[in-house]
């Protein structure tokens, strides 16, 4: 293997610890592409998964401090009161990691729902 | 006119938060809103009977964060109503059956157990354990007798406190 390969297996592994996700973490670090302060993450989360998820206050707090502590976002602007936050590159790598696993399993799902209806609509013949 | 005000003594353990805010929502449909709270007693002043939903937070927070931490309730429509050594208090109109939540999935519930957890081990009188053998040596015997039952009665409460919360965690965790 070269030096290459293995530099970016040790990358993947370190992201890999903190995959999979939850649904909640997902949705903040995706809405975090770009910088956004507390509430407006809560709202953007509710708008891009389409009312699937919905981020509580404490819920979020918890995951700003979490997230924030292992480096995979950070402050970007403090007017007091109004904390806003930013991905590092850390986060960005973590959330596309995420992004390609997700791909896997919902290729996987609607192939095995394919296949179940294949299935059952020959049984009827 | 002062409003009318009433005290209610009640005591809630830490695995029992989701009790106390079932019991504080029903007096707010009452027409009795929370006001201040201490240990072991609840204040509230009349109003018109309303839906607030109760929610408690359990957060170790300094002051410094303390801006951010009731910012974020206080943008999403909650009211802060101030703390209970590390118990928050936030309550928020709503709709009936509506139940508006701090926290929205299970992985943050238990975390906050877990923090309460984490505050008892620290606070736990396991040194006295350490130093009492030490102790005992040198103090008159109704005196050793009397501290050590009261720290046997205090070890007690708190393994029954782990003990519960893990369970209270156990019912959240799922698949």
């Amino acid at each position: 293997m070269s030096g290459v390969q293995v530099g970016n297996m040790a990358k993947n592994n370190n992201a890999s610890k903190y995959l999979p996700l939850t649904e909640s973490t997902y949705y903040i670090l995706l809405a975090l592409i770009e910088p956004l302060h507390g509430y407006a993450v809560m709202q953007k989360v509710e708008e891009i998964s389409e009312q699937t998820v919905t981020v509580g206050p404490g819920t979020l707090y918890g995951a700003f401090s979490t997230l924030e502590k292992e480096g995979l976002i950070v402050k970007v602007e403090d007017d007091g009161r109004r904390k806003s936050y930013s991905l590092t590159a850390k986060g960005l790598d973590v959330l596309f990691q995420q992004i390609d696993r997700l791909d896997i399993m919902a290729r996987s799902g609607r192939k095995a729902i394919d296949e179940f209806r294949e299935l059952n609509s020959n049984k009827k013949r | 006119m002062e409003k009318q005000t009433i005290t209610r003594y009640k005591w809630f353990w830490a695995w029992q938060d989701h009790k106390e805010e079932e019991w504080l929502q029903s007096m707010s449909l009452q027409g009795w809103h929370l006001v201040t709270m201490s240990i072991g007693f609840y204040k509230f002043e009349k109003g018109e009977p309303a839906n607030y939903v109760y929610r408690l937070d359990f957060n170790t927070n300094s002051s410094k964060n303390l801006i951010e931490y009731v910012g974020l309730f206080q943008d999403a429509g909650w009211e802060y109503l101030g703390r209970l050594s590390s118990w928050q208090y936030f309550r928020k109109l709503a709709a009936p059956g509506e139940e508006p939540e701090i926290f929205t999935d299970n992985e943050s519930k238990i975390a906050k157990y877990q923090r309460i957890i984490t505050f008892l081990v620290i606070l736990s009188p396991v040194y006295f354990v350490i130093f009492f053998p030490h102790m005992a040596d040198r103090v008159p015997l109704p005196f050793a007798i009397v501290v050590g039952a009261f720290y046997f009665t205090l070890m007690v409460i708190y393994s029954v406190a782990i003990v519960s919360l893990a369970r209270r965690i156990n019912q959240l965790k799922r698949l």
